[in-house]
């Protein structure tokens, strides 16, 4: 389509994943605005990579998510399936029914007042019943919200992820799997098992299949997926068949998987425990084989049965057990470090960053950011980086321990928002440099200078983008330092990073698997995992742990 | 007969023994009830009325019972509107089951062995929850009474065999012609959609199913593709005898419509993209660079010129029109090249279009272009594109003789698409049923796909012989009738398990009188009578409220249906019961 963008096609797979992907859709939607109130020159992040242009049926432009997402029955509260520009009051009502009606209304859910204010600011139904949008989304965007205070979304107030999503989705985006509930005990999606055979359910498959075909077949230069998908429960499964399924008819094509965990766990629970690891092992080890790359996600201490306290962050402050807080972490990170392919100009194609992180078989790769990215007022980029010292700059989201002392294989890292005039060091001449890094005359050149100190034998991509993160309302207000005004973007630093730290993580996650007497969790085997899957499963781990261990004897 | 639960007004479990299945059924109950579909023929098939619903039809029920009160009269239709304000509209007692959130684990089981009923016969989601339901309430009456749950689980299990034999007698062996089948196909639809909506699918389904039927082999509903378009009225669903596609060209200078048209089906990149895996380019110059990419380029467009040499063949400035329909992608470029040449291509077909379109138009799908020849390429008088704001459509019709077809399906938004998608699936099923039902069972160890292999080819030889069992609760009463008979020649206690399955069973007429708006008790007796004396299979006018001979009135249910029905309810209903004995045994255990 436009300009012939590398279209990238989304797939939500869980209720975390939504509340990531809302978060991420909100941070990319106000960015969009930004730049088209400014009138500056097209950003450096293209849009239409992940967003695409429609058309409904009453000829109103539409510029939605290229997105497709999986949910459980009752978990989309006041969004509906089918909702926003594309909606036609007056012919929903028509009932193709001449008898008697009787009508089992379900308690309309509320609006939260968040939804209200972005309803009422953005968007009338007229009269007869059309969605007529009051300016178009793409370009000039939702006119700013003149209200003096908009409404900021309480932490309390967010049940699910559609109370805080400010953009509107196109009526294929959104799957509902009936057969299992979102709430309640019963009929819960708990094991991989269950949710691989949802895809193998010729319903769930011909819907899965359909929508992907909708959105594939109009792209033209399609480069690749991404797939956020929940690990801890049974989505897990749903992701994995749903990679099997992508690589199979889209050969070729990068498939970006990121599988999210919500932060803490309860030890109260056991059963959920052994179930969240189960699935999250055998969700990444399938994962890992069917995409190009795939990166654990989540703001907990460790993968593992035993719990550690979740990271923190220097400059933030937030609550590890409310998942709009943790998601929103999460969405800016993912913000940052998918930048690579969704640049303007010389991106780098997703299955060439695949390509590159993965060598010999790593294709598990571990994040970490620095958000905010501290750049004090006055200091420069040279300034900034040199404080980190030796340490590594950005906090691990990988759940995979402390990088310390751990090798990296191979990285790519991200640094957005810092202004070009401290790109450099503005030392007067003479003065001694502190270090080599002032000596660089471009920023690109800082940036790979340090991560060449830091990391000599690594392979390493840098890119240095001046387009901060957004971070406008309905982004939780988790800054410490800036307490006082609103912050609506900032800096962050991110890095993916094939690490040694996962031969650890992996090899932990196969060591709590052995230990298990699987039999006690007959329910889990039930859902369609055998014995020899779990043997099998065991393998594949060892030999992925194996990719990552230091010191084959050729380096050392 | 036994006339002590047809006076009975539904009654509230009362504190007898087997208080857990009676007040987790009755829970289950009323969550059903209140969603249940009330209406002609809710579940179980009343005769399909052929005209507007008479007046009589709309008087009031008697409220004689408690349970009653709440049910509505006749023709209602559950409009479930969910907390975001998607509306659903159906009757379809699968739909419901899934629509709702079950969470009492009784209640659940129900729910479930219900829709594992129409994941395997289509139909009878319905009758399978009111038989289960009924069966828990009779066997309460006994229970709290003070026989053993065990022995009612031996009476339902001999009455279940005798109502399998009986079944097997009244089922009805047709040669399945048009007619027959038009008469199965709407006796299924009329209980799901409005009654003109399902004279319209009832002739679409059974047109498809009888093009696609091929003599001497089974029937293979996925060569049916069902597609929706939001545009216009559900009535003007119809038949497409080719493949309506969801995509369209993606070249403005394409044409929108192409008669007389060669097809070429094929599965081959034409997209320039990088080689796979970790085969970068390895350059030093810019020029080099470009002299690699035109390298890579002009591999595809050989792929692309292969395509237009053979068009330029066969077409051979004739005025015939050539289409390209690739299930991989076709880039701009490529498209490009193909328009100047007038051809029409679309990209990125579905994997399960490609098999159908080599069935509708002839030609086979390639997936090389190798070796293209005239005899790959296939035909369709007509190909066009029909727009609607951002979807394209295209249609391919007018194919000679084509084996698979599309069932094109019209609405005006999307809960009236999504009702009219469901009763399809159903009537597709229930024909299907009607067609295969007439073969010889499959014997142990041998796969019913097997056995039907083997049976059509051996046998069959072109002919179509069914079967079919009279519909409107004809068969429940002639089961019951002939179970009243059998349970004097079993001893001892099971004996009322018998006479309570019986019992049971006949809450299928009674409903369909009851949906209706007539007096159940009245009715019931009315069709038993006739039943004795006529000896014929008599069931449930629902037009009139009278007796009628299903066979004469052409109501017609699927046989298959009715058995698993039997057997799942029997199988379901025996496990609650005896789940609580054990669990009643371990409480009381407990508690001393």
């Amino acid at each position: 389509m436009a300009g012939g963008a590398r279209e990238v096609l989304t797939l939500q797979l869980g209720h975390f994943a939504g509340f990531v992907g809302a978060h991420w859709w909100n941070q990319q939607d106000a960015a969009l605005d930004r730049s088209g109130d400014a009138k500056e020159p097209p950003g450096e992040l293209c849009p239409d990579v992940l967003f695409r242009t429609g058309r409904t049926l009453h000829g109103q432009e539409t510029y939605t998510p290229r997105l497709i997402l999986m949910d459980l029955k009752g978990s989309l509260s006041s969004l509906r399936e089918e909702g926003g520009p594309y909606r036609d009051r007056q012919l929903d009502a028509a009932i193709a029914w001449q008898g008697k009606l009787t009508t089992h209304k379900e308690e309309l859910d509320p609006k939260n007042p968040y939804l209200q204010d972005l309803l009422s600011a953005e968007g009338v139904l007229s009269s007869d019943g059309v969605w007529r949008v009051k300016s178009i989304p793409k370009g000039k965007g939702p006119p700013p919200v003149t209200a003096a205070k908009p409404v900021i979304p309480l932490e309390g107030g967010v049940r699910v992820w559609s109370d805080f999503l400010r953009v509107h989705l196109h009526p294929r985006s959104i799957c509902m799997i009936h057969k299992y509930n979102h709430e309640g005990e019963a009929g819960r999606l708990e094991a991989f098992g269950q949710g691989e055979s949802v895809l193998k359910e010729p319903g769930y498959l011909e819907m899965l299949e359909d929508r992907l075909h909708f959105y594939v077949e109009e792209c033209d230069y399609l480069q690749g997926f991404q797939i956020l998908c929940d690990l801890h429960d049974g989505f897990s499964g749903v992701g994995a068949k749903a990679a099997e399924l992508l690589q199979d008819e889209y050969s070729g094509r990068g498939i970006m998987t990121w599988g999210l965990l919500p932060a803490p766990y309860n030890l109260g629970e056991p059963q959920k425990n052994i179930y969240r690891l189960l699935n999250t092992t055998f969700g990444l080890v399938h994962l890992a084989a069917h995409s190009s790359l795939v990166c654990p996600l989540s703001l907990g201490g460790s993968l593992g049965l035993r719990p550690e306290r979740p990271v923190s962050f220097p400059h933030l402050r937030y609550d590890a057990t409310l998942p709009f807080h943790c998601s929103a972490i999460l969405a800016t990170a993912l913000d940052t470090l998918t930048a690579p392919y969704r640049l303007h100009c010389a991106p780098v194609s997703m299955a060439h960053l695949a390509d590159m992180l993965s060598c010999a078989g790593k294709k598990v790769v571990t994040a970490g950011a620095s958000i905010p990215f501290p750049l004090g007022p006055g200091q420069s980029l040279p300034d900034t980086l040199m404080q980190f010292g030796g340490a590594t700059p950005w906090t691990p989201l990988s759940a995979c321990g402390d990088p310390c002392g751990t090798r990296c294989f191979a990285q790519s890292v991200v640094l957005r928002g810092v202004d070009r005039a401290c790109h450099t060091s503005q030392l007067p001449p003479g003065t001694p440099l502190p270090s080599p890094l002032h000596a660089c005359t471009t920023g690109e050149d800082v940036l790979a200078q340090y991560l060449e100190l830091q990391e000599p034998r690594a392979l390493s991509s840098s890119h240095l983008l001046r387009s901060p993160c957004s971070v406008a309302p309905p982004y939780p207000h988790l800054f410490s330092s800036c307490s006082q005004q609103a912050v609506d973007s900032i800096p962050v630093f991110g890095a993916l990073c094939s690490s040694s730290s996962l031969h650890r993580t992996l090899a932990g996650l196969a060591r709590e698997l052995t230990k298990l007497d699987l039999r006690r969790w007959a329910s889990f085997m039930d859902a369609g995992v055998e014995l020899d899957d779990v043997q099998e499963l065991l393998q594949d781990l060892h030999s992925l742990a194996q990719c990552y261990q230091e010191g084959d004897g050729l380096t050392d | 007969m036994q006339p002590r639960e047809t006076t009975a007004p539904l009654p509230l479990p009362t504190a007898g023994r087997n208080r857990r299945a009676a007040a987790a059924l009755w829970g289950s109950g009323q969550g059903l009830r209140g969603a249940r579909p009330r209406g002609q023929g809710a579940g179980p098939r009343g005769v399909a009325a052929e005209s507007a619903p008479p007046e009589g039809r709309e008087r009031q029920r008697r409220p004689n019972s408690r349970a009653h009160v709440s049910a509505g009269s006749l023709h209602k239709r559950p409009r479930l509107v969910s907390g975001a304000g998607d509306i659903k509209l159906t009757k379809d007692g699968n739909v419901l089951l899934r629509e709702m959130q079950i969470q009492h684990p009784t209640a659940s089981l129900i729910a479930k062995v219900a829709t594992a009923q129409d994941d395997i016969t289509g139909d009878g989601t319905t009758s399978n929850v009111l038989i289960i339901g009924e069966l828990l309430k009779q066997a309460d009456l006994y229970i709290s009474e003070g026989l053993h749950p065990r022995i009612i689980a031996e009476g339902f299990e001999a009455a279940k065999i005798k109502a399998l034999e009986v079944l097997e007698k009244v089922k009805v062996g047709k040669e399945m012609k048009r007619e027959i089948l038009l008469d199965v196909a709407r006796t299924s639809l009329r209980t799901k959609v409005r009654a003109d909506l399902a004279d319209v699918l009832t002739k679409a389904v059974v047109d498809s199913v009888l093009a696609i039927r091929r003599p001497g082999y089974p029937i293979d509903l996925f060569m049916i593709e069902i597609m929706e378009m939001k545009h216009k009225s559900e009535t003007d669903t119809k038949l497409i005898r080719g493949l309506v596609l969801d995509h369209g060209a993606r070249h403005p200078d394409m044409k929108k419509r192409v008669e007389d048209a060669f097809i070429l089906t094929c599965n081959v990149s034409l997209e320039y993209e990088k080689t796979e895996v970790n085969s970068g380019f390895f350059y030093k110059t810019a020029e080099e660079k470009e002299k690699l990419v035109k390298a890579e380029r002009k591999f595809i467009e050989d792929r692309v010129q292969k395509i237009i040499d053979l068009k330029d063949k066969v077409c051979d400035k004739s005025s015939k029109g050539f289409v390209v329909i690739n299930q991989k992608g076709i880039d701009p470029f490529s498209l490009d090249t193909l328009a100047k040449h007038g051809i029409v291509a679309l990209r990125r077909a579905k994997r399960r279009n490609m098999e159908r379109l080599s069935l509708a138009c002839g030609g086979i799908a390639v997936n090389s272009l190798e070796d293209l020849s005239v005899d790959c390429l296939g035909h369709a008088g007509l190909v066009y594109e029909h727009t609607l704001g951002e979807e394209k459509f295209t249609f391919i019709e007018d194919c000679i003789n084509p084996r698979s077809v599309t069932l094109l399906v019209k609405g005006p938004n999307k809960h009236t698409l999504t009702q009219t998608k469901d009763a399809l699936r159903d009537g597709l099923r229930a024909i299907k049923n009607a067609i295969e039902d007439g073969l010889e069972q499959p014997t142990l160890g041998q796969s019913k796909s097997e056995a039907l292999n083997s049976v059509w080819v051996s046998h069959m030889g072109g002919k179509n012989p069914g079967c079919v069992v009279p519909g409107a609760g004809a068969v429940e009463v002639a089961i019951a009738e002939a179970l009243i008979k059998y349970k004097r020649k079993i001893k001892g206690g099971a004996r009322l398990g018998v006479q309570a399955f019986a019992d049971a069973l006949l809450i299928i007429p009674k409903v369909l009188a009851q949906n209706s708006g007539y007096d159940l008790q009245e009715t019931l007796v009315k069709v038993q009578a006739e039943h004795v004396e006529s000896k014929q299979l008599v069931g449930v006018d629902l037009n009139t409220g009278e007796p009628m001979v299903a066979e004469d009135a052409r109501v017609w249910d699927n046989y298959c249906v009715k058995k698993q029905l039997l057997h799942s309810c029997t199988a379901i209903a025996t496990n609650l019961l005896l789940v609580d004995e054990i669990m009643r045994a371990g409480m009381s255990s407990l508690k001393g």
